[in-house]
């Protein structure tokens, strides 16, 4: 029998959310004294729990613009070891290729985080279970999804500050396609497509409830994102414990406005907040960090500033 | 090299017959098709194989009424891995009947990009600023309602080149139908990535596995420019592969176009111990296949089509 979701407020009874932004100006800065002070801050209930980080892992990246950054990853599970978390998984599923082996190799995570063999789970074929939605966003009624996200006492999704082509924008909440096996669903998980990709954003949220968000955008991608973008330095982690604020706020650095994003403006009404006067700013104020993405012609909507640049068209 | 290979295979069997992507997880369709289709490449003639037998027990006793597999257990409906089910059976005559009915299902079985609506409006809109791709042509999805997609593609045509699907009807049209997809789907320059060859007027990236199952699945048109172009590419490319799953596939696929490469095998020996995960029971399949001399499983694309 599937398992039935945990139930779920409404905006009125959610308390403010919290998220900070701290500067970062590249990789090689010492990331994890960044994250390990500004998750203190948190005080998350980690001591003695398994948590789960969910990079975002879609393909080969050896240029390291396409990938949550092997260097985030890894000082955010140390962060959360020195934080008292039993164990820490790092766990993902490509959605469109199934060789996570090769993706790994490809970014070098293991010379972070080794050994990898130990920690790390590819969420593709990992044992799964059913979870039956409580939201009807989307059409699905219910999903399989990795044991290993189940049972994590703590998730953290953690996506890199990306446009996408279909969706307007990747970050903690797109992230959670990837948990999504493509075992059982195929390469790229096109149930999702069909089934709205907002609308399943929001099903997936729901279902499995992401507990934190570090969004990686120290250099991000613009334009044609998720992977064949344009590279964007911005210099900036964002995280929070409401992984819409994190989203919002990551989409105001970008310039853009959260409102637009229908998945995120969909997530406000049953998962998170995104008006600024529900969301506790830490470090950086988001006016002092703003950099505008370029987006495709199809999201010029999403700008703030109608005059910001949309992709190069000369490059299509 | 190979013995060593079907002994871990063996020792990574479940109690119930199947095995699982990894050790230690619960049998799912997908590996142990894999499994037995290796045990079998390897299995002496006449001779009872304990662990095969009983993969193929768990293998037929998973099949649904409807003759399709799912992809996990408690999958309200069957998919692509029953391309890879009837793969495994076609050696086995005494499983004829679940085998033709498999087939059955996978020639019935359309993506949701076939329908006549659906193809028109995509005919009527022009996406061509975002994909290039053509809407005549269609061939099998991941998952049933959904759209045609170049693995689960090849895996059916594959199959259904076997003998026993020779009386299925209209399976000719369908496979010409999924031989133009595979062409139309190809990326600039060749080779096949999961089915997006150029987006937003960006080439797509090749990928080594979709490219590999495409040249098996097209290997009666193996003279056409395309075939040569992809597996140019896979040579060109082949130094970078670190991974075993790609090296065993690439070995696997300039093999059975003649154009082999010793170093490639040396590569896959030797990441055994330099692995950074452990090894997954698809990775252990298919280099137990790629070095198979003689590779009577991929017979079905040399013989003639159904």
């Amino acid at each position: 029998m599937p398992r039935e979701t945990p139930a779920l407020l409404p905006p009125f009874s959610r308390p403010d959310s919290r998220v900070a932004i701290r500067r970062v100006p590249n990789y090689q800065s010492d990331i994890a004294a960044v994250l390990y002070e500004t998750l203190r801050e948190f005080d998350l209930p980690v001591r003695g729990k398994v948590v789960l980080l969910k990079p975002n892992l879609i393909t080969l990246d050896p240029l390291g613009i396409t990938n949550t950054n092997p260097a985030v990853i890894a000082a955010a599970r140390e962060s959360f070891l020195r934080l008292g978390a039993s164990e820490v998984f790092i766990g993902d599923g490509s959605g469109i290729d199934r060789d996570s082996q090769a993706i790994l190799e490809s970014m070098r995570l293991r010379e972070f985080t080794r050994p990898l063999a130990k920690i790390f789970v590819d969420l593709n074929v990992d044992d799964v279970e059913r979870l039956r939605f409580r939201t009807r966003a989307s059409r699905l009624k219910e999903l399989y999804f990795p044991k290993i996200l189940l049972r994590a006492d703590f998730v953290v999704s953690m996506p890199k500050l990306k446009t996408h082509h279909w969706a307007g924008v990747t970050l903690s909440l797109k992230n959670m396609f990837g948990a999504v096996p493509g075992a059982c669903y195929g390469w790229p998980k096109n149930v999702l497509h069909w089934a709205g990709i907002d609308p399943a954003i929001l099903d997936i949220n729901a279902a499995v409830r992401p507990d934190f968000a570090i969004v990686d955008g120290i250099v991000g991608m613009e334009g044609n994102g998720p992977i064949q973008g344009s590279l964007k330095p911005a210099g900036v982690l964002i995280l929070g414990d409401d992984p819409v604020a994190v989203d919002s706020t990551s989409v105001r650095v970008m310039g853009l406005l959260p409102e637009k994003v229908k998945h995120l403006a969909q997530a406000a009404t049953l998962l998170g907040h995104i008006e600024p006067q529900k969301i506790r700013q830490l470090g950086e104020s988001i006016t002092d960090v703003r950099n505008p993405f370029t987006v495709l012609h199809e999201f010029r909507h999403l700008r703030q500033d109608p005059n910001s640049p949309l992709l190069n068209q000369n490059c299509l | 090299m190979d013995r060593e290979f079907l002994a871990c295979l063996r020792g990574l069997q479940n109690v119930d017959g199947g095995w699982g992507f990894n050790a230690g997880c619960d049998s799912r369709i997908e590996p142990t098709a894999w499994a037995l289709i290796a045990l079998h490449e390897f299995s002496s003639p006449g001779a009872v194989d304990e662990p095969l037998e009983r993969g193929l027990r768990f293998l037929t006793a998973a099949q649904r009424e409807d003759g399709s597999w799912g992809a996990a257990a408690g999958q309200s409906e069957g998919c692509w891995v029953t391309s890879l089910a009837c793969w495994a059976l076609l050696a086995h005559p005494q499983f004829s009947a679940k085998l033709l009915s498999g087939l059955r299902w996978l020639n019935d079985d359309r993506p949701r990009d076939s329908g006549f609506l659906w193809r028109m409006a995509r005919k009527l809109v022009d996406r061509s600023r975002i994909n290039a791709q053509s809407a005549s042509f269609s061939g099998w999805s991941w998952t049933p309602h959904t759209a045609s997609w170049v693995e689960p593609t090849c895996y059916a045509m594959i199959v259904l080149h076997a003998k026993a699907a020779a009386s299925l009807s209209n399976l000719p049209r369908r496979i010409g139908l999924a031989h133009g997809m595979l062409y139309d789907r190809m990326c600039p320059g060749g080779g096949w990535n999961c089915g997006n060859p150029r987006v937003y007027g960006v080439a797509g990236q090749p990928q080594v596995g979709p490219t590999v199952w495409a040249l098996i699945a097209l290997h009666e048109t193996a003279d056409r420019r395309a075939n040569r172009e992809s597996l140019d590419w896979l040579e060109s490319i082949q130094d970078t592969i670190v991974s075993p799953e790609s090296l065993a596939l690439a070995h696997i696929g300039l093999g059975l176009y003649g154009r082999q490469n010793s170093k490639l095998a040396e590569r896959l020996q030797s990441s055994h111990d330099s692995s950074a995960l452990p090894w997954s029971v698809q990775a252990i399949t298919w280099a137990a296949l790629a070095f198979s001399e003689n590779p009577g499983w991929l017979n079905v694309v040399s013989s003639k089509p159904a």
